[in-house]
Formats: C-alpha cells, sequence, structure tokens
C-alpha cells in the first residue's frame, strides 16, 4: 500500500529539474558540471528510494518476526 | 506556511540568478566607460597639456558612473594631500573595484598603468596609455564572450536551482 504518494511526484520534479539543468549546462559547454548535476541528482533520488525502501524491509521485518 | 517559504526560496534564487547575469551583462559596459575614460586622459594630457589633477577633473565631468566618482575620487584625493601618487591611485582603484563589476584582471592593468602615470615626457606617457587601451581591448573581448555565453544560463540556473531545492525540501 502506497500511503503518500507525493513521493512520487517529488522524484518526478526532481528528474525533470535535474534533466533541464543537464540540457542547459550542456547547451553552454559546461560538460563535466552537467554531468557532476546529474549525479548529485541522481544520489538524491537514490537516498530517497532508499529511504523507502528500509522502511518497507522493517515493515516486512515486523509483520514475520514478531 | 510552507507555500509561502517555497516562494520566498524561488524568489531569493532567481534574484540570485538575475544579479549574476546582470554583474556579466554590466562588465563590458564598465570596461568601455574605462577605455573611454583613458582616450579622454590622453587627449587632455598629449594635446591641451594639462596638470594630472585637472586632467582627471576633466574627464569625471564627461564619464558616468562609475568611472566618474572614480577619477573625482582621484582629483579630490590629489587636491587635499599631497602624498605618493601611487598610493592614491591604489586606493581609487579598490574602491572602484567594490562599486562596479570589473574582474581582478582588469584591476592589474589599472594598477600597472598606474605606476607609470606621471613619470614620462608626452610621448612616452601616450605610448603607455595606448598599452593599456590595448590590454583593455583584449580584456572586453573577453567578457563580451563571457557575457553571450552564461547570461542566459545564469538566470535559467538561479529559478531552477529554486525549483530544486523546493523539490528537496517540500
Amino acid at each position: 500500500m502506497l500511503t503518500d504518494p507525493s513521493i512520487l511526484f517529488q522524484i518526478a520534479g526532481i528528474g525533470i529539474i535535474v534533466a533541464l539543468i543537464h540540457s542547459i549546462l550542456k547547451q553552454m559547454g559546461k560538460e563535466e558540471i552537467a554531468q557532476f548535476a546529474t549525479l548529485i541528482g541522481f544520489i538524491i533520488v537514490l537516498v530517497i528510494v532508499i529511504n523507502g525502501l528500509s522502511n518497507l524491509f522493517q515493515q516486512i521485518k515486523s509483520v514475520f518476526l514478531f | 506556511m510552507k507555500w509561502i517559504g517555497a516562494l520566498l526560496l524561488v524568489g531569493a534564487t532567481t534574484w540570485a540568478g538575475f544579479e549574476w547575469s546582470h554583474r556579466l551583462i554590466m562588465r563590458p559596459k564598465h570596461i568601455r566607460l574605462i577605455k573611454n575614460a583613458l582616450q579622454i586622459l590622453e587627449a587632455e594630457i598629449v594635446y591641451s597639456q594639462m596638470p594630472l589633477r585637472d586632467a582627471f577633473q576633466r574627464v569625471a565631468g564627461q564619464i558616468p558612473n562609475p568611472v566618474h566618482s572614480f577619477f573625482y575620487g582621484l582629483y579630490a584625493a590629489m587636491k587635499e594631500k599631497h602624498i605618493d601618487f601611487y598610493e592614491v591611485w591604489k586606493s581609487q582603484v579598490d574602491r572602484l573595484m567594490e562599486r562596479s563589476c570589473l574582474h581582478r584582471n582588469e584591476r592589474e592593468i589599472l594598477y600597472q598603468f598606474g605606476r607609470t602615470l606621471g613619470q614620462h615626457d608626452f610621448y612616452q606617457q601616450q605610448k603607455h596609455i595606448q598599452l593599456a587601451l590595448t590590454h583593455l581591448e583584449r580584456e572586453l573581448e573577453d567578457a563580451r564572450d563571457e557575457q553571450l555565453k552564461y547570461s542566459k544560463m545564469a538566470k535559467t540556473l538561479g529559478i531552477l536551482s529554486g525549483l530544486f531545492i523546493v523539490l528537496l525540501l517540500i
């Protein structure tokens, strides 16, 4: 069950904005900074997703172990 | 409350982006002003053969801010006390740096130029002014390139980074 759908919109928004920043920086000829910005966006999204996953595993643990 | 904070954040980063792009746009203008001022100074020195102090006053009268206050400050400082000219020049250049959008390169050029000012005869002085003008022309090209490249990007990046931070915190 998804309790809070706003996290989906948050991740989607971050994706769109990182893509925009990447394309603008690339257009201006700053390839390395563009790659770096994309990497940072990816890491941030990864952290959010891992938080959600850890919640999921905690819940499974609480269902089966206790 | 949340939305007010979000709006404030986006507004602040947008403003920062616009300020950055404004500095990029103003830099070539200020370099051009300094070039004009040096050309007027050359005319005053070589043709009118004025003393430096009066020449500075004349230049200040013909050039808008912030270069106006630079030359007027030089004139006022030279009228007030009789210390080493290079010290006066240096402190005024530093004050000009705070008020305008010039970079470190222009500061070095002006320092170098100030060292030669008032040390030579007309002919040599004219050569030194031409040298400073050539250096400034090079910097002007550079600044114009940078303006074309980055001024739009600075604005867009300001807005986008604001939206990004808001999305992260929401």
